[in-house]
């Protein structure tokens, strides 16, 4: 039998199972905290548990249909007329026990593809179209993706289901139809269309090499154009649907024909106004048929308790279909549907609540204090949340779904935070919502804590108790240093000190501008925060570090591939500085093609495919008259470059820097000579574990280059307080924050760093050789971008603290940190108090993110040999909770290998 | 009204590709299921009037009430609950 890496390095004594701060013990442990919620909502799991993710062809048909007939009319209006034609036939669907409705298609977990957005991905791989998406790059990171084999995930065919993009199961019988729908986009799509005219920036090549190497991950325009921001429920909540037709009635009145100074844009108000109420309309009469199944179940409904409920929820969707919410239940409704029809209305993964907490807040006060509901209705709703939002699916590519987002769409919901005025926002409504995610654990919606001061200890306390499920969140979020950031990056729109106190976390970990909003109800006005910014997380999207320096080594060459990514350097890369340097110029020749080219796809974005509903939700849209394509957004500087694989770049340039520059212990040849022969070892496919530690040595290695694949692994490493490491990740940081300003989005702003891994460490890794740090080829990068390579922080937990915090975390939008901690090292009342106080010591020294993994890693060990016990089991995975059996092998394997801290 | 399953019926309320609730008994069911004697038929393309199946692909078909010339595919499976032009058969 070959030896693993890990036998090797236990031999040298060096072992690679490090437990830091203590020892586990032998018996698996499980989490400390389990609850229950409400018996309606364990009915309703249940059945959640037991679903699979499912696809029709209701949407696309209807707005396919509708959009083909007005081939003359304005842009925008034919779009809003295909949004009201699919939002007026959908089939409404409501599940015994429901008591907050909506779906986005007729399944438990439906969703559907939009071929006005991309139709190649889904096509049968041996289709032309779907040939044409390799060829070009925007389907080879789906070649590199490996989706979890369990839970919802249909990643087979089988009986009369069609898997499709790996993810989606399809019946049989729509098969002929979806093919039918996607042809009808060929050309028109935004991928087609953006195709086309990015082909004319000069670099292009470089682009598609980019691609196809799995340099970069995916392209934006065409895969999630919007998310990664926070949505706004104001403008229906104080309105409701009625008020807002009458609103655009009277402004589109007001605007027709007229320019008002604006001799390019001004008279565009009219038509933006028409698709707005073309939306509304198409909302309206969604809320409508969803009120009618209510009333028809109602009246077939033998049960007294059930044809009540039936009649409650007819009586809700009635009222709302035109009315402004009165109370609690009806504003949580009218939350939950605009926020399902934002989703449908685009390919989106992110579109995050906010901080609901704080804006359902005046119908939960006034509905307590007027006994019109009491606490443990409020937490029942609360838990269902929880159920309608980790229903959610998104349709898109398998990269996309799968190397991206495994699976999850990141609605998340943040709490804390400070309010208007400056005090803490903690209200009693934020209690329950954290309770809630503690009776309920599912993975949507995570929850982000806004870590401020100022917040209540108890609160604090209650959220350690959280974390103790082991579920993953809250995440905390630095609050000051997310509010420095966005007068950093919003001043220049005119964001204050009092507005940038309404920030929250769009997708899963996305500083998103917002804005106060006064909020009336019953004559008491509420300044409610909301979502006022574009997407972020649109531009240059994961950009693997790893193998820009790969090129850097070998002369603008993929050694995967052997394909000429970048022109030659042709420089000797004498020193570490001319290597730093070179690597800095592929950066920056990456970053820039990259940005012009998506500058392109979200042209064409907005041009055929632009936001109706959600600008219309967004200040200052209805406002000014103005989409999202003319900048009617409050804020619009969203757009920025997003990074992968940082520390293990990181690693990797500093065992070159020490071993090849300044200890010469070996010529920059031979270690590349190493590195391309991946140590002696078989790569991770063969093997079929993408942990580090498992690889195998190759039948008949003759152990060549063991003596130097040790000293690449014991070379300095970030995560230790070891300046040699973490030096070269703060001149990383300081060169990379900055040089994002260089590059300009199609709005005339200039771009931001975003530092978070995602999923894309599984399948980036996946697509990249051996590496300096002597990581192996096809094993995942480090997560995140401020955790630690599995393994290799031994220093403790503090020490790996003052690593990440050694660079200034308010120059970037996030950093992210992932800590994984034993059940038993946070044990009790103490163990809380403890792992608080080492979330307050990160926060204080200036970090912006950390979460942890509260865990024993011999159960995941059990849980990827036995997934069928484990169908509920949860895992932080990067800014998300996702159940483990729904991740690919690549992330599973990376999960395990975390350094497993035993006592903080 | 031959070969028609719980997937037709009106009381059955599609959990996934596979199966549903059923809205008379509580339960779940396979949408393949044949159907019972509390059968209600769902309104879909293949009972509608204005329906045209495809000579060759029995999936496929043409919507007669569609305004446009050539006239809008349509098939048959789609459930059309919402559609203002159904004319059951």
């Amino acid at each position: 039998m070959p030896k693993t890496l890990k036998e090797v390095l236990a031999e040298a004594g060096s072992p690679m199972d490090f437990e830091s701060g203590g020892h586990s013990p032998k018996e698996m442990v499980d989490r400390e905290v389990k609850r229950e919620p409400h018996a309606r909502v364990v009915k309703l799991k249940d059945i959640y548990m037991d679903t699979l993710s499912s696809a029709n062809n209701e949407f696309p048909y209807w707005y396919t249909r509708e959009y083909v007939q007005h081939d003359t009319e304005i842009p925008v209006v034919r779009r809003a007329m295909s949004l009201k034609s699919a939002f007026s036939h959908s089939t409404p669907v409501i599940y015994p026990g429901e008591l907050l409705v909506t779906h986005k298609a007729a399944f438990f977990r439906g969703s559907f593809p939009m071929p006005w957005l991309s139709e190649g991905y889904y096509m049968a791989k041996e289709d032309e179209l779907y040939q044409e998406a390799l060829k070009h790059g925007s389907a080879s990171a789906d070649e590199h993706t490996k989706f979890g084999q369990g839970g919802g995930n249909v990643v087979e065919s089988f009986d009369k289901v069609i898997s499709i993009a790996g993810k989606f199961g399809m019946r049989q019988e729509e098969i002929p139809a979806l093919l039918k729908l996607a042809k009808a986009w060929v050309g028109k799509s935004v991928d087609d269309l953006g195709h086309k005219y990015e082909q004319m920036v000069p670099d292009y090549a470089v682009k598609e090499a980019l691609m196809r190497n799995v340099i970069c991950m995916f392209d934006s325009g065409y895969t999630l154009p919007q998310g990664r921001e926070v949505i706004n429920y104001y403008y229906p909540l104080e309105y409701g649907i009625d008020g807002l037709l009458d609103m655009a009635e009277e402004l589109k009145a007001k605007v027709a024909g007229r320019a008002d100074g604006d001799g390019i844009k001004g008279t565009n108000r009219l038509f933006n106004y028409e698709a707005i109420i073309l939306s509304l309309e198409g909302l309206k009469t969604w809320f409508e048929n969803y009120g009618k199944e209510a009333r028809r179940l109602e009246s077939i409904e033998k049960d007294a308790g059930q044809k009540a409920e039936y009649a409650e929820i007819a009586e809700r969707l009635e009222w709302l279909s035109h009315g402004k919410p009165r109370t609690f239940a009806e504003a949580f409704q009218m939350m939950l549907t605009i926020h399902l029809a934002v989703l449908n209305e685009d390919a989106i993964s992110g579109m995050a609540p906010g901080r609901i907490a704080q804006v359902l807040y005046p119908y939960f006060e006034q509905d307590i204090a007027a006994g019109r509901t009491n606490e443990d209705e409020v937490m029942e709703l609360l838990e269902l949340y929880r159920l309608s939002m980790s229903s959610i699916d998104c349709f898109a590519s398998t990269g996309v779904v799968g190397g991206v987002l495994s699976g999850n769409t990141f609605n998340t919901v943040s709490i804390g935070g400070l309010n208007k005025d400056g005090g803490h926002a903690v209200n009693r409504l934020e209690y329950l919502l954290l309770e809630a995610g503690l009776n309920n654990p599912m993975p949507q919606p995570t929850l982000a804590l806004l870590y401020d001061e100022k917040l209540p200890e108890d609160f604090l306390l209650l959220a350690m108790e959280c974390i103790k499920t082991g579920v993953g969140y809250p995440a905390f979020m630095n609050n000051q240093i997310g509010m420095t950031f966005m007068l950093g990056q919003y001043g220049p729109e005119g964001m204050t000190a009092e507005e940038a106190r309404s920030w929250a976390i769009g997708g899963c970990l996305e500083s998103s501008p917002c804005c106060w909003k006064p909020l009336h109800l019953n004559g008491k006005e509420y300044f409610v925060p909301g979502g006022a910014g574009q997407p972020t997380s649109v531009g240059v999207h994961f950009l693997a570090m790893p193998k820009i320096l790969e090129a850097v080594l070998w002369n603008g060459v993929d050694q995967r591939t052997g394909e000429q990514v970048f022109a030659p350097h042709d420089r000797k890369l004498a020193t570490y500085d001319e290597l730093f340097d070179q690597f800095k110029l592929y950066w920056q020749k990456a970053v820039d093609v990259l940005a012009l080219t998506n500058n392109i796809q979200h042209d064409i974005w907005r041009k055929n495919n632009m936001a109706v509903i959600t600008s219309m939700l967004k200040p200052d849209c209805l406002d000014r008259g103005h989409l999202i394509d003319e900048k009617g957004y409050r804020y619009n500087a969203t757009f920025n470059v997003e990074s992968a694989g940082t520390i293990t770049c990181v690693n990797s340039l500093a065992a070159i820097k020490k071993l090849v520059y300044e200890d010469k212990a070996v010529s920059l040849d031979e270690l590349k000579t190493a590195i391309k022969d991946n140590f002696g070892f078989k790569t991770a496919e063969e093997v079929n574990s993408f942990s580090l530690s498992d690889q195998e040595q190759r039948d008949g290695d003759t152990g060549k280059w063991d003596k130097l694949h040790f000293m690449c692994l014991q070379a300095p490493k970030y995560g230790n307080d070891d300046i040699f490491a973490d030096q070269i990740l703060l001149d990383w940081e300081n060169f990379f924050c900055p040089d994002c300003r260089n590059y300009e989005s199609l709005y005339a702003h200039t771009m931001y760093p975003c530092q978070i891994s995602v999923s894309t460490h599984g399948a980036m890794g996946s697509a990249t050789i051996a590496s300096g740090d002597g990581r192996l080829a096809g094993t995942t990068f480090a997560d995140a971008s401020l955790s630690a390579f599995p393994g290799t922080d031994r220093s403790g937990v503090y020490a790996l603290l003052n690593s990440a915090a050694i660079w200034d975390h308010s120059m970037s939008q996030n950093s992210q940190l992932n800590v994984k901690i034993h059940p038993s090292a946070i044990q009790g009342p103490s163990g809380s108090r403890k792992l608080l106080d080492l979330i307050q010591a990160y926060m204080r020294k200036g970090g912006f993110h950390i979460q942890f993994n509260v865990v024993d890693t011999k159960v995941l060990k059990d849980a990827q040999k036995n997934p069928q016990n484990y169908r509920d089991l949860m895992v932080r995975v990067a800014g998300f909770t996702q159940y483990w059996v729904e991740i690919g092998k690549p992330v599973q394997d990376e999960l395990i290998a975390r350094t497993e801290y035993e006592g903080i | 009204m031959t070969n028609l399953n719980c997937r037709d019926c009106r009381d059955f309320a599609p959990i996934d590709v596979v199966k549903g609730v059923c809205h008379i008994t509580k339960t779940t069911v396979l949408g393949d299921a044949e159907q019972c004697g509390d059968f209600s038929m769902m309104p879909k393309c293949k009972h509608c009037s204005q329906f045209t199946a495809d000579a060759e692909t029995v999936e496929m078909g043409v919507c007669q009430a569609s305004t446009m010339e050539p006239k809008f595919f349509a098939f048959p499976d789609m459930v059309s609950v919402t559609c203002e032009y159904y004319e059951q058969n």
